[in-house]
Formats: C-alpha cells, structure tokens, sequence
C-alpha cells in the first residue's frame, strides 16, 4: 500500500482533468447521438445528427470557411514570423532593443477582447484611419472595402495571432548556437542551403509549434469572422446558433465534427514533426 | 640555391607572355578545366601576375580587427607554409578565435590583407575558400546524426553516395569513431563530439585545416591521445594544420612553427625551440614554459658577455651571436628557466652562484618546483628532480647556480608599448 501511496499524488490533477475535460466530453458525445425532437431530445440512440450535418448543402462551404481561413491565417502568420523570429534571434544583438521589442508584441494583449476588436472598425473601416491616410495621400481615390470581407478577418487574425508564432519560433531559434552556422559556411554551403539546411530544420519544431498555437487559435474563433468578415459561416458559429436554440444534439454533433477534423490537421503536424525537439540539449 | 632561384623566376618572365596569350584565348570554361587539372599552370599563372609567395599557405598582413571600439586585432602579420603544422598560442580573449574565425571566412575583418594559397581572400565567402575550421565550440549540427554530420561538407560539394559513403567511413575509421553512424551527437560525451567536429572538417580534405581550440576541453589522457592522432593525421592528410591553444605543452609539442599572441599583437613568431631559448620579450618568455625574472640593468659589456646589476647582485650573460648588442645602462630582465636553475650545486661548475632560503616546494610527480627566498626580495624557481629534492629541507639555506649560456636578456616586457618592464614582472 505504502508502495504505492506516490500515485496518490497524482489524483488532484486527475479529477480536475476527468470532471472538467473527460466528462464533459463524453456528455458531448452521448448528447450528439441523441434523437431530437421539439422542444428537447429522447436519449434514443441515433446517428442522423452526424449525417444531416455532413449531407447539409451549406457543409462544404463551412468547413472551408472553417479549415481554409485557418490554415491560410497561420501561413500569413508563418511567413511574416520566421523573418521576424530570424531577425529577432540573430540580428538584434542588444538586449535593451530586444527588451522593448518584446513590449511591442506584448501590448495589444494588456488590452481586452472587445475594445481591441470595436477598434478594427476605427481602424479598417471606410472612415477609418487607414482609408483616410490613404486618400488624404491621394493613392486611391474612393475608400476600399475592408471591413466586412475576409481581408479584415485576416488582417485580425494575424495581428493577434502572430506572436503565438513568433514566441515558439524564438525559442527554437534562440536555442541554436549561431557557431552551427558558421560551420555550415565553412563546411561549403552556399547561402540558401545553410537556410534551409541548417536555419529551417533547427527552426522546424519551432515553426510546427507556433503554426499548431495559431492554427487552434483562429479555429476556434468564431466570433471575429462572423463579425469582421461579413457573417462568415463558420463550423463555430453554426454549434453556437443550435446551441443558443437549445438544439443540444445537433450542437454536439457540430462540435465533435470540428473536434476530429482538428485533430485529424494536428494529428499530420506533429507527425511531420517531433515537438520534443524543440529544446535540443 | 639563389642563383637557380633567380633562372627560375627569369625562366617564369618569360613564360608570361605564353601565359597571358592563353589567357586572352582560351574560353572561361576551357580556362578552368586547365586552371583544375594541372598544378603547375596555376602556379605559372600566380607567378605571372606577380605573387613572389608559392608556398606561403596563408599570408596575413596588417590585419586589423575592431569590436565596435574595442581592438581584436592590431596590425597582425605573419605567413604559414605549406603543409606545416602551425599553432597559434596565446591566453584566452588575446584574438585567437577570431583571427581563425577571419581566415575561415565567417567573420569580417577591417583592414589588413588575407591571402590563402596565394588568393586575396577579401570578400570571398567561406564555402568557396580552400579551407576548413573546427570550432572552439565544435558546433556539430544537434538535428542529424553523426554520419550526415560528417557527411553535410561532401554533400554540399554534390559528391556522389557510394564516395560520400567510403569517405565518410573511412573518416571515422581515422578519429577512432566507427560504429557510431546512426547515433545523436546529444548522446556523445566531450571527446567523442570533438572527434565528430574534427572529421567533419576533415572529410572535405582542405588543403589548410583550422582547428580553433582543439584539444584544450578534453581530459589530459584524452588530449595525449589526440596530440598524437593530430601528428599521425598530418603526415597521412599532408593539409596545412593551423592550430590554437592556450597550452604550451600543446604548442611545443605539436607545431613547427608558431606565433605567439598577446591581446590582438604578435609577441613572437618563430619554432618552439627559438621561442623557448630565446624569448623576445618577458610575455613570450612567460607564456611558453616558466621562468625566472629578475629586473635590472647592464653594467658592462664584452662581446656577447654581459654583467648585468640586479637589487641581489650582479651576474654574467652570454648571449647567441645572432641576438643584436644591447648598450650599458639599459634597464632589462635576467631571466633564467627553472630547469637550469641547480640546487645546492657542489662540486659542480657553475658561472653564477647565489644563496636562497628554501621557501615553498610544488610536487609535479616528476620534479619539485623549489621556491627559493633570495635576502627577502626576490624569489627563485627551480625545477629539482624529485629525488633530489626528497634531500632539501624547507627553511635551510642552498646555494644556486647557473651558467650565463642559459640566461635569457629580456629587453621589453611586451610588443604592447608603454609597459614598465618592473610593473610587469612584479605586478602592480
């Protein structure tokens, strides 16, 4: 018994993850198999929820919505962060700039959710900042529409998102020692393959982990495409509309769809990749 | 031997206008085939263009090396020849790193010349020099295992699998690391990565070899083993071995010749026996091998013997013919080396004789170092065969003797100006 008594310590963390995470999965998972009828459901088995909600006309275009806008967001994000977390790990050598660019990331996360995004509207819409810089600068003539299209949403996306890709990125770049390429140069590499050699395949865990952070991130807002985006249709938005309906059982089966089908995108990920790497010795 | 010198490059003038008229002909492509495949072209063509160092390996001159105010380097000059095991010795911070760091390539350098196998290297980037470095850190790639480490320099050269293969095995085979393809160098231990780091600059066969710092991490068996392999390795490779170290055992042991550094200024450049016999200055003198010093000033002169007046009297010096003559008056350090420093030296002639207390005794296995009290002002070393120092009893007085062949007059304290030679003996 006293053996082993250490298991017991583990308890607490297991009753907090069984009560909040395991139970209330499975409630998810027996409520999508049941039957609805109006007002509420039978606890009828069934698996028509699923397949009316895959067999849907509007199905295709939400899971694109969903996956597509997603993936996309955590590209734009992958593509503006690496340069970034490059340069921030090699080329910035004092540690004062470093201080404060750190700040500069940090601080549209001292704001809230909501005043942050009311500010987009300020910001991005036809009499926003940018439309009036840019007419006042005569390059265009008219105010764009940005505002209410997906280009908001990426803009947005991007803006709260990129510093969960620049912050894994650094870790794994920051842990390189910068003598590894040095060594690749002696070792006759010409510039682009000590990029891709050596830069990008010690960055790689880095650049998984951060494109996972922004990729579950954007999939499981919303909200900022329903908003900005012109009422994007999205899987989320579709479990919140039944569930605000109290169509518990038609909510549920929406939710586990988006539950696989991420899972299934991180499931490929971190099979390209082994996220322990990321911290070499 | 001048003479036939002077044939060979008139025979090489006129050789040039032959040189040149290909030059002008030939196609870049045709021009690169005969530039590869035959040697003696190339030389031909190097001497034309008026490059009078063939088998200078690196030519460093004037180089000069600034971070951001702080000074590397200062005015660095020296030459290596070909296939010549060459170390660079000098205390930690003194430029050695980066001057390595500047010949490889990776680093920029100021101003100053940098020319290997007769090329100015000015703006040449590290992948198409003729050269390989080890680094201090040895910087092994942690994301691939061992083979494709060592493989990484002939993949890059677009070498063909069956050749990287043999190569590759034949390399680890030569550090002593078969068997150890498919491990993770995070699996290996200090010695075993350093053998890693040196094969790898091996494999890609550089004509000059750098290795920063090569052997100064390991433990002391490890680091005789791999003082030898090093030798082995230099006669099989035929490569120019450019080292650094901060140990002179290592250096004596392993260059013929060296440079001695001293924070970003060369003390001395010569072989290891030139610079432990005959030091030019009180920083080279202590930092290859130990030595007594003694702050004075020359009383009188005749020929090469010299009587210099120290605070505990005066002694006699004979300097080699070569060494240029100091005149009378001239403040300087007597320096003698332990070793021929001997103890209570009865019945043996010795030209200096001097009374010391035995203060302090050293235990190094093979010899005592004795610290002797001379009048409560000056302390001397000497280095006493253990057997006889069983004998010696500390607190007794010994007589001291040397001959004035084995001293050393030690004019300047270092090329650095503007040292007072007393400062830098006793400190401040």
């Amino acid at each position: 018994m006293v053996k082993h008594a250490r298991y017991l310590l583990l308890l607490p963390g297991l009753i907090t993850f069984i009560f909040f995470l395991v139970a209330p999965l499975l409630i998810i998972v027996m409520m999508s198999l049941y039957t609805p009828v109006w007002p509420g459901y039978t606890t009828d088995l069934t698996l028509q929820n699923y397949i009316r909600y895959i067999t849907a006309r509007q199905f295709p275009t939400l899971l694109s919505n969903t996956f597509f806008t997603s993936l996309l967001a955590s590209a734009i994000c992958l593509m503006i962060g690496f340069p970034f977390a490059y340069c921030y790990s090699f080329k910035i050598k004092s540690e004062k700039a470093r201080n404060y660019i750190t700040m500069f990331l940090l601080a549209p996360f001292l704001i809230d959710w909501t005043i942050r995004s009311v500010a987009w509207i300020s910001i991005l819409g036809d009499q926003g900042f940018m439309n009036s810089i840019l007419l006042s600068m005569g390059v265009i003539g008219e105010p764009i529409k940005v505002l209410f299209t997906p280009t908001a949403l990426f803009i947005i996306w991007v803006q709260t998102n990129l510093l969960f890709m620049i912050f894994p990125m650094n870790l794994a770049l920051g842990r390189m020692n910068p003598e590894v390429i040095d060594a690749a140069k002696v070792l006759k590499a010409p510039p682009y393959r000590v990029f891709y050699e050596i830069i990008f395949k010690l960055a790689l865990p880095g650049i998984i982990c951060g494109f996972i952070f922004v990729f579950v991130g954007t999939i499981s807002d919303y909200i900022t495409p329903s908003l900005w985006a012109g009422g994007m249709q999205t899987i989320g938005l579709s479990v919140s509309t039944y569930a605000t309906q109290f169509l518990w059982p038609q909510a549920s089966a929406g939710g586990i769809i988006l539950l696989i089908v991420s899972m299934a995108v991180l499931y490929i990920l971190l099979k390209v990749v082994d996220i322990k790497k990321l911290v070499y010795e | 031997m001048l003479k036939s010198n002077c044939d060979f490059s008139k025979r090489i003038f006129l050789r040039q206008n032959i040189v040149n008229l290909i030059y002008c002909i030939a196609d870049r492509r045709t021009f690169r085939k005969l530039y590869i495949s035959r040697t003696h072209f190339s030389l031909f063509l190097n001497e034309a263009r008026g490059n009078p160092h063939l088998s200078k390996m690196i030519e460093v001159k004037d180089l000069v090396k600034y971070y951001k105010k702080v000074c590397a380097l200062n005015k660095i000059s020296f030459e290596v020849d070909e296939k010549v095991p060459f170390v660079i010795i000098g205390p930690s911070g003194c430029g050695k790193s980066t001057l390595m760091k500047i010949l490889s390539g990776v680093l920029e350098y100021d101003s100053g010349e940098v020319y290997i196998n007769g090329k100015n290297m000015k703006g040449v980037p590290p992948h198409k020099r003729d050269i390989s470095l080890m680094f201090e850190s040895y910087a092994i790639f942690p994301h691939m295992k061992v083979f494709d480490n060592i493989a990484f320099g002939l993949r890059m050269m677009r070498k063909d699998k069956d050749y990287i293969n043999r190569k590759v095995a034949e390399t680890l085979e030569l550090v002593g690391m078969s068997g150890f393809e498919n491990r993770s160098p995070l699996e290996l231990s200090g010695g075993q990565r350093q053998r890693v780091a040196l094969a790898r600059s091996l494999v890609i066969e550089p004509p000059v070899l750098l290795l920063d710092e090569p052997i100064s991490h390991v433990d002391y068996q490890l680091q005789r083993k791999l003082m030898e392999d090093f030798k082995i390795l230099h006669k099989k490779t035929g490569a120019t071995f450019v080292l650094t170290t901060h140990v002179q055992e290592h250096a004596l042991t392993l260059a013929d010749a060296m440079v001695v550094m001293n924070t970003g200024v060369i003390e001395q450049i010569g072989t290891p026996e030139e610079i432990y016999r005959t030091p030019k200055t009180v920083f080279a003198a202590r930092f290859v091998g130990d030595v007594n010093l003694i702050p004075g000033e020359v009383a009188s002169k005749q020929g090469n013997n010299y009587i210099v007046k120290t605070e505990i009297g005066e002694f006699t010096c004979t300097t080699p013919n070569s060494r240029e003559a100091i005149s009378p008056g001239v403040k300087l350090a007597y320096g003698i080396r332990p070793e021929f420093i001997d103890v209570d030296s009865k019945g043996r002639t010795c030209d200096n004789q001097l009374k010391g207390k035995f203060a302090r005794a050293y235990y190094f296995g093979n010899y005592v170092e004795c610290v002797f009290d001379v009048k409560g002002k000056v302390e001397v070393k000497s280095a006493v065969p253990t057997e006889q120092a069983i004998n010696l009893k500390l607190g007794e007085e010994y007589s001291l003797g040397w001959n004035s062949g084995n001293v050393v007059l030690l004019e300047s304290p270092s090329v650095i100006e503007g040292l007072n030679i007393e400062e830098v003996i006793y400190g401040k």
